[in-house]
Order: structure tokens, then sequence, then C-alpha cells
């Protein structure tokens, strides 16, 4: 078996489509490396300085009150430092978190709640051609799987046409290792050029101090090249599978690219749209602001009656101190009552709103998945800390962080005797002054942890699909005459 | 007599394989499946369209003053867009229609601002109104999803299938021996090659036409998808340039099976140029190259301009004042906040314009005050108008040297590749190319000229209506309809002509060289 693995692999070496292939893939990926030193300095650089203008803004908030009305200020999603290996659609998802909101009335005036972050759709509506961005995840989508139906279209129908496979079959070759020697043999070959590309990739980007990676990131990178390995393995099985069905290579290799055409370029965003017409449709952003707008108005109306009966009893009490202190405070009561609720129904239809839409986008995603494009498109964005899924968590840190900070400033008010503890309005908080250290500041992170699993399921499957059109064609290659 | 019989025979050998069979049924089903997706997306367009529509129109009945008029103008979804998307469902659709800025292209002078900054400045007058988001799905995140035209399916798979014909077309008869066979009998060389391309150009037409019947009749079934009989001549524009695409494709592959003369070479180097061509070539030139580089200097100087025209406003407006009894307090009808009724003190203010915070009694029409106000905010409109367009000016240049310039380079370079020749001269069909969205923001200038026409023939800018809500509410009707007619399809074949009949000059030249490599051969 060694030797057929040598054979083959000779064979393939010395071939002209491996020449080709190393070029294309060379070049796609120095390509790619340099693009991102040219863009990437300037994404970060904006980041930080976002970073540090928010949290001076927020530390010059001395108020408590004046805390809990502004909010925590933006919190900004930290760009990853392996953007080149999938854009993800980065440039499109909101990097930053926007204010659901606000209004003045009569004296007192609505506190900060998380409303629903903008898209830029400024990325998806300019002027210049659309075209796919070239990073790691198109190079391996598409390039990694048609090279490999180019290596295997021929292997085994190429042989019969000629006769070799009944005279290797002849020698006291089996079946088995005959098919394990193919494949090794061109799986081998096709990684040799991929590797080879991707270390021209790493070597260039390496050579900018800023976009050194660290410990994990070599980590994910390896993992990266691990799926991207897989992935090229499904292709030359299935390249072998059809190549055994077919008695002809001409034909094989007909089936073989409309498969590809199918499965790489149009199932990942033609499936996924197409699955969306038969899931309930979601709220319209217009639908959004009708039902935001009627729930604070029925919020309000609530509170204006409170206010009326309130009145009524203030005007009924008799001049008695307590009674009039009794009135006050449950004035306050009532204001606290109203601006809380506001924010906090603000803050749920918010998140129901982006639930609904990133539950739809979800669900097309899973069906997307027959693709084995889109598995690894969503395993690498995954791994990268870029699109969708980060996107989801980093919504899941804002929230965990804001949570944090609404109990921060709950805390301090507590700790102070003279408040009257009534959180939201000015009047019922504590006046001292807030130290800048003490507020909880936000910072994005993106752990080894949290990239692995949200891509654990992806990578599963993928090799799941590995072993399904492996057993396949050994199926397929035991039982068909030669 | 011959050359019929060769090229039967051709026509016979494709038809009857696998895989031209394979191939057609694999189109076909690409094709349904995605003029299914396309006409679902143009329909939630078409409701997202009525629904802004309905909300302009609402908006509008409710301004109760002509000042505070927020009029939006939209262009309705293009039905050919299912063939060819171009930048129809990318580009923005609604307009801002006012008199202190100009519809454009885009905004470079706005750009790197966020939205809030925007919102919260006061005392900014806008310079250049640029379309908002584009029609859209329901859910925008759907967006990640990319979505293919019916063009993109074309210049895909039937590329791919007229290099598998074409790749051993030569190289093929020559190993098996066939070619010498052929050329034995009294028939030469340039009638073989001519049989085999109009063979192969049958066959790829079949295709072509069935899926293009298919997506007919599925759009004939959707209500929503409605052509005219122009429609149906821009669309043959797009057949005539598939076929032409194709073409080229197929004699790409003919050269190489010619030079190349083993079949096996003659497909890798095949695939791996359609790969290049197609695939990588296009998305390559667009994502690695930035021809029109950093204008930062440019946008600075512009909008140095710009702050230039706004002082000399400003001291405009003070030598009006200056004469005028208004002078000193700032002229501002701001009322006092009382619940949802915003106009109870009966005026509203005009933008950057400074503001009088006098007790006026906008009812008794005789009072001097008033006579004043009205003349100022006359001389205040026409100011505006007057600085909208000098700033639409140099806006104008800034769009044609920045966005317009990137966006016809980045045209350029990839129309390196045949693929994006075809991509281009499809849009330009369908009329979703570039110069399409210039003639909607054409149509949207002209139409802010009438629309000022209009108030000034009824005098509106010197009315008591301009400013107070007090004398009963704006008549509406006097606003002219806006509708945005499609170029006609002489402009249309116009625009695509440049791409089209380079398309055919490659067609030409790939003959010539084809044939000439051909008689060359040895057999």
């Amino acid at each position: 078996m060694r030797h057929i693995v040598r054979r083959e692999l000779l064979d393939h070496l010395t071939s002209l489509r491996f020449a080709l292939t190393t070029l294309i893939l060379v070049a796609l990926m120095v390509t790619n490396a340099i693009v991102h030193l040219q863009t990437h300095r300037e994404r970060v650089q904006k980041y930080s300085e976002q970073v540090n203008a928010s949290q001076t803004e927020l530390k010059s908030r001395t108020q408590l009150y004046e805390l809990l009305q502004k909010g925590p200020g933006k919190l900004y999603k930290r760009p990853s430092l392996l953007a080149f290996v999938a854009d993800g659609g980065d440039a499109f998802l909101p990097s930053e978190t926007t204010s659901g909101g606000s209004w003045n009335l009569e004296g007192f005036a609505s506190i900060w709640a998380m409303g629903v972050p903008r898209l830029n759709m400024k990325a998806l509506s300019n002027l210049r051609p659309t075209a796919v961005v070239i990073d790691w995840v198109f190079i391996i989508t598409y390039l990694l799987s048609f090279i490999p139906l180019l290596f295997t279209f021929d292997a085994l129908s190429g042989e019969r046409e000629r006769g070799t496979l009944r005279l290797c079959l002849a020698n006291s070759i089996s079946r088995p290792a005959l098919l394990v020697g193919k494949f090794l043999g061109a799986l081998i070959t096709v990684l040799i050029a991929f590797y080879f590309a991707v270390l021209f990739n790493l070597a260039i980007i390496s050579t900018e101090s800023w976009a050194q990676l660290g410990g994990a990131d070599w980590g994910r990178v390896g993992l990266i090249v691990l799926i991207a390995s897989c992935y090229a393995g499904i292709f030359i099985a299935v390249g072998l599978t059809v190549s055994a069905i077919t008695r002809e290579s001409r034909l094989s290799l007909v089936v073989l690219l409309l498969i590809w055409v199918t499965a790489v370029v149009f199932m990942p965003s033609t499936l996924g749209i197409l699955s969306t017409k038969w899931m309930p449709s979601v709220q319209t952003h217009h639908q959004f602001r009708m039902a935001k707008g009627t729930a604070f108005d029925q919020i309000l109306s609530d509170f204006l009656n409170k206010r009326e009966t309130l009145k009524e009893r203030h005007q009924s009490a008799g001049t008695s101190q307590e009674e009039v202190a009794e009135v006050d405070t449950s004035a306050l009561e009532i204001q606290r009552a109203f601006v809380n609720k506001d924010m906090e129904t603000r803050e749920r239809l918010s998140r129901q709103h982006l639930a609904a839409q990133s539950a739809q986008v979800l669900r097309a995603r899973q069906i997307t998945r027959c693709s084995p494009a889109a598995i690894v498109q969503y395993a690498l964005e995954s791994m990268a800390g870029t699109g969708f899924n980060r996107h989801l968590q980093f919504l899941e840190h804002c929230h965990l962080h804001i949570r944090q900070f609404r109990d921060f400033i709950v805390e301090m008010d507590r700790a102070d005797p003279e408040s009257l503890h009534f959180i939201g309005i000015p009047k019922g908080m504590s006046e001292k002054l807030v130290s800048p250290e003490a507020i909880p500041m936000f910072e994005d992170k993106l752990t080894f942890q949290d990239t692995l699993n949200s891509a654990i399921m992806d990578i599963l499957l993928l090799i799941l699909l590995l072993g399904i059109f492996l057993s396949g064609a050994f199926l397929v290659f035991l039982r068909s005459e030669i | 007599m011959m050359f019929l019989t060769l090229i039967r025979q051709e026509l016979l050998t494709h038809l009857m394989s696998a895989r031209f069979f394979a191939a057609v049924i694999i189109t076909l089903l690409l094709v349904v499946a995605n003029t299914f997706v396309l006409i679902g997306a143009h329909e939630e367009r078409l409701a997202d369209y009525s629904q802004k529509e309905a909300v302009n129109r609402e908006t509008v009945a409710a301004t109760p003053a002509y000042s505070v008029l927020k009029l939006k103008v939209q262009r309705p979804p293009n039905p050919l867009s299912l063939f060819s998307a171009g930048l129809e469902t990318r580009f923005g659709s609604d307009i801002d229609i006012a008199f202190n800025s100009v519809p454009a292209l885009s905004d470079p002078i706005a750009e790197g601002k966020s939205d809030e900054e925007y919102q919260w400045t006061f005392n900014r007058v806008p310079s250049l109104s640029n379309p908002g988001a584009p029609l859209g799905l329901k859910n925008p995140y759907l967006h990640l999803f990319s979505q293919i035209d019916l063009v993109f399916t074309f210049q895909v798979v039937l590329s791919l299938l007229s290099l598998l014909f074409a790749y051993d077309a030569i190289a093929g008869d020559w190993e098996t021996g066939t070619l010498r066979l052929v050329l034995s009998h009294p028939v030469g060389r340039g009638s073989v090659l001519l049989a085999k391309y109009i063979a192969a150009m049958v066959c790829l037409l079949l295709p072509i036409l069935m899926s293009l019947l298919l997506a007919l009749i599925q759009c004939s079934f959707a209500r929503s998808v409605q052509f005219g009989t122009d429609d149906f001549l821009r669309i043959g524009g797009i057949v005539l340039t598939t076929i032409v695409y194709l073409s080229v494709f197929y004699l790409i592959g003919l050269l190489i099976s010619t030079t190349t003369r083993r079949a096996a070479t003659s497909l890798m180097l095949c695939m791996f140029l359609w790969v290049v061509l197609v695939l990588v070539y296009p998305n390559w030139s667009r994502f690695a190259l930035n021809p029109v580089g950093d204008m930062r200097a440019e946008k600075l100087s512009a909008n140095q301009q710009i702050a230039q025209i706004r002082e000399e406003a400003d001291r405009e407006r003070d030598r009006f004042l200056t004469s005028s009894p208004l002078k000193g307090d700032p002229p501002i009808f701001f009322d006092t906040f009382a619940g949802t009724d915003f106009f109870k003190g009966g005026g509203w203010y005009l933008g950057d314009f400074p503001r009088v915070n006098i007790q006026i009694d906008l009812k008794n029409t005789a009072d001097p005050l008033v006579t004043h106000l009205r003349r100022y905010y006359e001389f205040a409109a026409t100011l505006q108008i007057q600085n909208a367009e000098k700033v639409s000016l140099v806006g104008e240049q800034l769009v044609a040297q920045i966005s317009r310039r990137q966006a016809q380079w980045d045209e350029r370079l990839m129309k390196l590749s045949p693929a994006s020749l075809y991509t281009f001269a499809t849009a330009a069909w369908a009329g979703t190319d570039l110069d399409s969205m210039t003639d909607y923001i054409r149509a949207a200038q002209t139409y802010r000229r009438t629309l000022i026409d209009a108030f000034h023939e009824r005098d509106a800018f010197a009315s008591l209506q301009w400013f107070s809500t007090n004398q009963g509410t704006v008549d509406w009707s006097i606003l002219p309809d806006f509708r945005f007619e499609r170029a006609d399809v002489s402009i249309n074949a116009q625009r695509a002509l440049p791409e089209l009949l380079l398309l055919v000059f490659i067609n030409l030249v790939l003959f010539m060289i084809t044939f000439l490599v051909f008689i060359k051969i040895e057999v």
C-alpha cells in the first residue's frame, strides 16, 4: 500500500494540475495576507480609539443617576485578529450597541435601555460592484473542493478505460488498499499545495508586529487547517465514489462538476433564503417601531391615570404631615415604576425583535448545512471569531455587562443611607459622587473555549460526512466491475 | 453537403451524451429554485416599497406647514433585477427631497460620521441627500446569504458546460484518430472547425432557452412580476449577450484543445482557466486593487469649500437682518412643550437661521412683524436653495471623483475577465447598472426643481403657511407626482453595446487564432 501511495504521489506531484493548483493557492493566499495587513490595522486602531473615548466619557460621569440615565456608553465589538481567515460579513454586522431611544417629559427623563444594534447598510449599498471577499473561507470552500475533484475524477474511471486498473488488481493488491492509496495520494497532494500556500500567508502576516498571533490564535489556526483538510478529504471521497460508478471519465467529470456547482456555489445561499419561505415571517422594522410606540403609549397612559388619582388623593388629603409625606412617596414610587417599566419594555421588545430575526437566520443556516461548503464556512467563522455566531456572542456579553452595570448602581445606592432608594428618578437616588475606578468597564473578549464551542457541532458534522463518503466510496468500488 | 453531415454528427454526439442530459437537468433545477427565491425577494421588495409609499403619503398629509415638509421619493423595484440584480437590490431606493439639499449618488462629504452624530447636530446644513437603505428583505440579517440572479447561473454553469464541450473537440478527435479520418474526406479544415462550433452553440442554446422559458412561466404565475413589451426586448438583449458570452468560452476551450492536442492536458488548462476567469479574477480584482486610492485630501478641500459657501450665506443673512426689524434676537417659534401638541405656538423654525424670541401674535396678520417674518423666510428659503445648489456643485464633483470613479475603475479592471464583461453588459440591459442609478438621481433632482417651481408659483415661501399652522393645514395636492421611468430600451442597448462589442471582438480574435493554429497542425 505504501507503494501505491508513493506512486500516486509521484504521479500527481509532477503533473500540470499540481503546478497550477499551487500557483493559484499561493497567489490567493498572498493577496489575502497583504490586503489584511493593509486594511486591518485601521480597524484595530479605530476600535481602540472608540473604546477609549467611550470609557473616558463614562468615567466623567460622577452622579449615580446620570450613570443610570445615560447607560454604560457604547459597547464595541473587538475586531478579530483572525479576520483574514473568515470575513463573515463583519462590515455589515453591527459592531456596537445602540441605545433604545430616549424621551424627556415634564422634568423627568427615560433611563437607558439597550436597543436593536444597527446593521451597517452602507457596507451593502455602495456603488462598487459586488464581489466576494478573498479570505480563507473563499479559498477553502471553492478551491479546496474544486481541485480535489480534478485530481480524482479519472482516478478509477480513467484507469478502467486504459485497462491499468485490471492490471493493478491482477497483482496482489487488494481493492481497499488501492482505494486507500488513491485517497491518500490525492489528499496529500492537495494538502501539500494548500499547506504551502498557508505557510506563505502566515509568514507574511507575521512580519508585522501588531498582527502577530498569540498562543490561542495559533491553536485556532491549527484547527482551521485541520477543518480544511477534512473538507478536502470529503471531496476526494466524493470524486472517488463518482469515478468508481461511472464508466467514462468524461461523464464522471461532468457529474462531479455539476455536484460541485450545486453544493458549493448555489446551495449555501439559495437554500438559505429558500428555506425562510416556509418559516413564520418576522416583524419588520416598521412593525417593531409601531409595537414599541403602542407599548409606550399604554405605559404612559397608565402612569397618567395613576398620577391623576394621586392628585385627587393629594387634594382630599388633610394637612397632616404624615399623609402629605405618604402621598409624596407614592408619587415618587409611581414615577419610578413608570420609568423602569418603560425601560424594561423597550429592552424586552428589542430583544424579542432581535431574537426572532436571529432565530430565522440560525434556522436557515441549519438547512444550508446540507452543503459541506456552508458547514466549513460556519466552522471557520466561529473559529476565527467573526460572522453571525460571534455577533450573537457579542450581544450576550453586552447583556451580561449591562446587568452587571445595573447591579453596580443598585449596590452603590444601597450603600448610601441618605438615599431614598428609588432607582430611576433623580430625587430618589444617592447623590454621592461615584469614583471613576469603581464603574464596571466593558471589555469584549473571546476565549478559545467560546470559539470552539460554537464550532464543535460543525466540526463533528464534517467528520461524519467524511466518514460517510469514504465508506460510500469503498462500498461502490468493492462492488463495481472492472 | 459534407458540412451539414459534420454538423449533424456533432450535434447528435452532444445531444445524446449523458453529460449533456445531466447538465441540462441541473441547469433547469438551479434556474427554477433561484427564480423561486428571486420572485419571493422581489415580492418582499414590492411590499416594502408600497408600505414606505404609504408612510410617505401619511407623513406628507400630516405635515402642517410648508417649511417642515419631509418629502421622500422612491424608485419602484425593477422586475428585471431577477435576471441581473446589479446595483438594483443594493442601491438605496428612497431619497429625501428637500429645499436645502440636492439629491446625489452618494454623500462622500458625510462619510465617516456616524448616524447619531448626524441626527443631533442641529446647526448643520444638509449638503447632499443620498439614497437611504435599499428596499429589502423583511429580515435584514438574511443579506448574509448572498442572492444569486439568473445571469449568475448562466455565467457559472453554462460557461463550465461550454468548456466541457470544447476541451476534447479537437484534442479528443486527434487522439482517437477520427480527426485524420474526417479530414481524409474532401472537406476543408475551416468547415470542420465551423461545424463543431455551430453544433456546440446550438446545443448550448437549448438550456438557455429552456431555462428562460421556465423562468418566464414561473414569473407569469407570480402576479407581482410583470414584464412589458420593452422588458421582453431587454430580455432578448440579455439572451443575445449570453450566447456571445458562452461562445467566448467555447472558443477558449477550442483554442486550448487545438494547441495542446492531449485531451487530459486540455481539460486541466480549461478547468483552471475557468476557475481564474469566472471565480477568482473578478473577486480578486475588486478585493485586492484599489485604483482610486486615498481621497482624504480631496474630501478635505471640498469640506473647506463648503464651509466657505456657508460662511458667505451667513454673511448675506446678517446683511439682510441689519436692515430688518428682526435684528438682534434670533427668531425661534419654539413653543412651550405641551404634550403632543407641538404646534400650539403656531410656528416652526427653519434650520440654521437666527431665531426670534419675541411674542408675535400670528393670528393678527396685520402685525408688521408678521410681514417682516414672511419677508425674512422668503429670503431665507431662497438663500438656502441657492446654497444647496452651490454645495451640490462641489459635492457632485466629489462624487464624480470618488464614488463614481471608484466604481468605474472597479468595473474596468473586472472587465478584463469575460465573465465580468457579461455581468456588466446584462446589468446594462436590465437597467440595474450604475448609469441607470444615475438616471434615477437625475430624475430626483429634476423633481426637486419642479417642486420648488410649484412652491414659487403658489408663493409658498412668502406665505404665512410657510411657518405657521394656524392658517389651516396646507393643501398638499399641489405636490407634483413623482414617477421614475426606466430608461428606454434603445438607451439600455447603447449602454450594453461596448461590452457586447468587446465580447464579439474577443470571439472573432479567438476564432481567427484557433483557425490559424488548426490549419497548421499536423494530423
